[in-house]
């Protein structure tokens, strides 16, 4: 009896499943899963469902990819489970944040680095900006570190949380201004820092362009500042750190992209790392992303795994003084 | 079909004019007649009768069911892509309300207060008329909510930016106070479930620091995933406790439902002014603040009635206060709840981060952006949700004439089909088995616990309040070390007055009735008491 | 008879203690201490209150919960049995579709009243069976996108 279920369930599923593949020609033969270690609605999240929308198109994977989200201390629940959970098939894909994981990796009590994993192609790159509330009385980052200079350790501002991008901004604005500040780690991510800074709970904070962006348009905050090499499209009028006399690269821009766990077949890396890149520049998802505000930057696999060895290198120095 | 097409040309002639004259506050009705397009009206009626069908099924909250819309919504317009996430919103909370009061299981946290005189009504054979009056008053105070939405948005907004870190540490701590209180047959076990909830809630990284705490397993990692941990501590107590019952005798154990008029239904529903007042008031209230979201609403609601009804003795016993009370509130808080993300492009809640999303993916921005440039789309969106509202108590009241139904399926099937949902619901919010693995061990545990005694309300109080309390108490804390002293950040301002009040006279008030109850309660009351409870 | 629920009761209440007086030792030895803070209040109001109540069990004074019949253990005894090995075992390596409807099948054949000898019970089983997992199917896989891990099978 046990049999004849048995036997019409697998009926059932291969009228709608697929076969089994025993090479990786045919790669992929089922849907994808994408996995997001931040939750549903955030910045990561959502620009992660843009760039996959056409993951299913013929000339893209052929395949939809489904977005996982496994949030919970600034991304570590996530990308611990990916490291150490994630089958390595390919049909397992993670998104990563950089400087976010290779931090965290830096500073232990995590089961990865950035050796457990292998780059496939990178979407975006969010760089940090400093906001203040609207009605804020500073004007430009000189106003901040006057106050924060006159108020040592007085200047509460707020951001993702520590080890994230916000927290290396913060950093290095202590560092290249030479004060101490009171960094307000928020544990609702980009949006619950952005909230204390509207609510004026804090002074001002640290926070991703993309969200800052959005928040200027709504007329809530002021941006100050721009942690990267030079201005962004999107706010042609915000001068970067380094124009306000700080010296301050683009270590805390937050790159956004796709990855697969190590042990994943070299035929399957390769044939995501040709076809991904492709998909994020396909015409429809970078109109979405520009509508969403989220600024883009498709880089390929070879051109990833240089930035995150630069990346990790930046970042031991500057954790090494804490 | 007649009666809508009329409606649908009275509206759009109000609209036309409205639209002309252009009076702010009733800008709203100048859309009316959009949500009546045949499109929009099928895509709401799909929304609504979907998102009931979720929120009925154990294990899918209305976070999931918004999230797992989203890619529908791509091939849409944006107003319409949102009728279809705000009807499924507001109908998945009201939804839960059916597993809850049928099989004892809340569809989501937020349903947990309605199973403490829904399910036990339920048992006494008025399933129908509870789920009726459920719907009813989900309804009253969803459409009050999103009037609320509608008129006070401005004035809200500023409300709930004025609630910082202490004062959601207060707000936490007045729900703990609510733990030992709920659970009428014994303060200890009360106290003593909400603080294993609170310690569970401790369990993987936490949140601010990332310091690792009580991993000793790696199926906990991640930390206890709320959902999951709802899903064991409902389901599965139930479906061993149908296991335990004895075959012989199943065809009496059948739950039966009598028939019960609507009318009489919506008849009571506004003779509890009582309950639905403080039910709606307090969910409005609370849904508002961002962060604490919709999941206590519906038990502080709950809470306050039952300390300001003269017949609090009958709650947890089938009374009808309890269900108004906490339905109204958790569906009352849908409308506030989205003022943060609407007007400040903040989101308050899970849910209203996955609705930032099908805005942001049509390039429209929360706040000024779509109320000056696209108030097609805000005020179909408001408005949508204002029908659904309505809609969905119609589908409500339909689905209540149904229990009878659900109730008929016979004990192994009903055990072996939650039993299966419960392992697909908690796999599905992560993909996770650890989750699945967290939520049958403590599913176990609690059924066992509450053959002595224990219950599983306070416990995932606990387990939601648990992570607000610390966080915001930590967060306070670092801004109160750089600027001044943690005392007065805490204990100064009148909004953490107020607070610290309304926790003082809550507790003082339990403890009173406590000591009452104890001075005038022979010992034969307290052994028919406890007979009537098991 | 009338000592089973209260020895129930006892050792109940000791697991619980048990447990939170092994919680208050962890979180009080644990570093950092500024991560701990809230364990450690958390943890000592859990390890008093299960204490006092493992001591109203031992002096017999606990009011509430009815503890466990003999027949019921029994009856709940092959249900669970399978429900857990189907969660931690079934579930993972034979897949959650195939777990699922074998784990169905057995509990309707375990807790059905109906007769066992009739041929009739048993296609009302298996029909109820196929329902249950078209349903599933239905609702997991094809409308929500669940992926669920691979089957044995397929």
């Amino acid at each position: 009896m046990k049999k004849l279920i048995a036997a019409a369930a697998m009926a059932l599923m291969t009228m709608t499943g697929g076969a089994f593949a025993d090479g990786h020609d045919n790669f992929p033969e089922r849907p994808i899963m994408l996995m997001v270690s931040y939750g549903a609605g955030g910045a990561t999240d959502f620009q992660a469902r843009i760039v996959t929308m056409t993951a299913g198109n013929e000339d893209a994977l052929g395949m939809p990819i489904a977005i996982i989200n496994k949030p919970g201390a600034g991304g570590r629940v996530g990308w611990n489970w990916f490291a150490t959970q994630a089958d390595s098939d390919g049909y397992t894909l993670g998104a990563y944040n950089i400087p976010h994981f290779i931090a965290q990796s830096i500073e232990g009590g995590v089961e990865y680095s950035a050796e457990s994993f292998e780059p496939i192609a990178n979407w975006g790159a969010d760089p940090a900006v400093f906001v203040v509330a609207a009605d804020s009385e500073f004007n430009s980052m000189a106003d901040v570190v006057d106050y924060a200079k006159a108020n040592p350790g007085k200047l509460t501002f707020s951001g993702a949380g520590l080890f994230v991008g916000h927290h290396i901004a913060a950093l290095q604005l202590e560092k290249a201004a030479g004060v101490k500040l009171a960094y307000i780690p928020n544990n609702k991510g980009g949006a619950g820092a952005m909230k204390a800074v509207i609510a004026g709970e804090v002074l001002g904070g640290v926070n991703n362009l993309s969200d800052a962006f959005r928040a200027r348009e709504a007329g809530n905050v002021k941006i100050l500042g721009v942690f990267d090499l030079e201005r962004n499209d999107f706010l042609p009028d915000v001068p970067t750190m380094a124009e306000q006399g700080f010296d301050i690269d683009n270590a805390s821009v937050n790159f956004r992209g796709v990855m697969v766990p190590k042990g994943t077949p070299q035929p399957i890396i390769d044939k995501l790392a040709e076809i991904v890149p492709t998909m994020f520049e396909n015409g429809r998802v970078a109109g979405k992303m520009k509508a969403g505000g989220s600024p883009m930057h498709v880089m390929t696999r070879a051109e990833v795994l240089e930035m995150w060895a630069a990346r990790e290198k930046t970042l031991k120095e500057l954790l090494s003084g804490l | 079909m007649k009666t809508f097409a009329k409606l649908f040309s009275l509206l759009t002639v109000t609209g036309q004019d409205i639209r002309t004259t252009g009076d702010a506050a009733l800008e709203f009705l100048a859309y009316f007649g959009d949500v009546f397009t045949p499109i929009n009206f099928g895509l709401l009626l799909i929304g609504t009768i979907g998102g009931l069908i979720l929120g009925a099924t154990p294990g899918l909250s209305p976070t999931m069911a918004v999230a797992l819309l989203i890619p529908f919504t791509f091939r849409l317009e944006p107003a319409q892509g949102l009728i279809l996430l705000g009807a499924a919103y507001t109908s998945t909370v009201a939804g839960g309300a059916v597993s809850a009061i049928l099989l004892k299981i809340p569809g989501a946290p937020a349903n947990i207060a309605t199973t403490l005189d829904g399910h036990t009504m339920a048992q006494k054979g008025q399933g129908a008329r509870a789920l009726q009056l459920s719907f009813i008053a989900s309804a009253v105070g969803g459409v009050f909510g999103v009037l609320l939405l509608i008129f006070l948005t401005p004035m809200l907004a500023q409300w709930a930016l004025a609630f910082g870190p202490s004062h959601l540490f207060w707000l936490a701590i007045l729900g703990v106070t609510v733990i030992g209180s709920l659970d009428s047959s014994s303060v200890v076990k009360g106290l003593l479930s909400g603080c294993i909830g609170l310690w569970l809630a401790t369990i993987g990284f936490d949140d601010i620091m990332g310091a690792q705490r009580f991993i000793f397993h790696s199926s906990v990692s991640g930390g206890i995933n709320v959902i999951p941990a709802l899903i064991g501590l409902f389901a599965i107590p139930q479906v061993i406790t149908m296991f335990a019952k004895d075959r012989r005798k199943l065809d009496a154990e059948v739950l039966t439902v009598e028939h019960h008029p609507i009318g009489g239904a919506i008849r009571e529903v506004f003779k509890r002014k009582r309950a639905l007042g403080i039910g709606t008031i307090t969910g409005s209230i609370i849904g508002l603040i961002p962060g604490v979201g919709g999941q206590i609403a519906g038990l502080v609601a709950y809470d306050q009635t039952k300390k300001m009804s003269p017949e609090r003795d009958k709650f947890g016993t089938g009374h009808s206060e309890g269900v108004i009370a906490a339905e109204s509130a958790n569906n009352s808080m849908v409308g506030p709840s989205l003022v943060p993300l609407l007007t400040l492009s903040i989101p308050g809640s899970p849910t209203a981060a996955v609705l930032l999303g099908g805005l942001l993916i049509h390039g429209i921005f929360p706040g000024s952006d779509l109320f000056d440039n696209h108030p097609e789309v805000a005020w179909t969106f408001i408005n949508s949700m204002l029908i659904g509202q309505i809609l969905m108590c119609i589908f409500g009241l339909y689905v209540a004439g149904l229990a009878a139904k659900v109730a008929q399926v016979p004990n192994a099937v009903m055990a072996a089909v939650v039993l299966g949902l419960a392992v697909f619901g908690s796999y599905s919010v992560q993909n996770s088995m650890g989750d699945v693995y967290v939520m049958m061990t403590l599913g176990t545990g609690m059924y066992f616990l509450e053959r002595f005694g224990f219950s599983a309300a306070p416990l995932v109080l606990g387990l939601i309040l648990g992570p607000i309390a610390e966080a915001n108490f930590i967060q306070g804390s670092m801004i109160a070390n750089a600027t001044s002293s943690v005392g007065q950040y805490f204990f100064t301002g009148p909004l953490n007055l107020a607070l610290i009040a309304v926790v003082v006279v809550s507790v003082g008030y339990s403890v009173w009735m406590e000591l009452r109850h104890r001075r005038y309660t022979t010992k034969d009351d307290a052994v028919s008491k406890e007979e009537a409870l098991s | 008879m009338t000592d089973l629920p209260r020895t129930q009761h006892i050792i109940a209440s000791g697991l619980v203690a048990a447990v939170g007086i092994a919680v208050t030792y962890i979180s009080f030895t644990q570093e950092p201490a500024a991560a701990f803070l809230f364990p450690r209040l958390i943890s000592t109001v859990f390890a008093v209150l299960a204490l006092w109540t493992f001591g109203k069990a031992l002096l017999g004074r606990t009011k509430v919960g009815n503890g466990l019949s003999r027949q019921a253990m029994a009856n709940i005894l092959p249900g669970l049995v399978v429900a857990l090995v189907f969660v931690f075992w079934a579930a993972r390596t034979l897949g959650f579709y195939t777990a699922s409807t074998i784990t169905f099948f057995i509990l309707l054949s375990l807790y059905d009243p109906a007769p066992h000898g009739e041929v009739k019970t048993w296609i009302k089983r298996v029909v109820i069976t196929a329902g249950f997992l078209a349903v599933m199917y239905g609702l997991f896989a094809m409308l929500l996108n669940v992926f669920t891990p691979r089957e044995i099978f397929f």
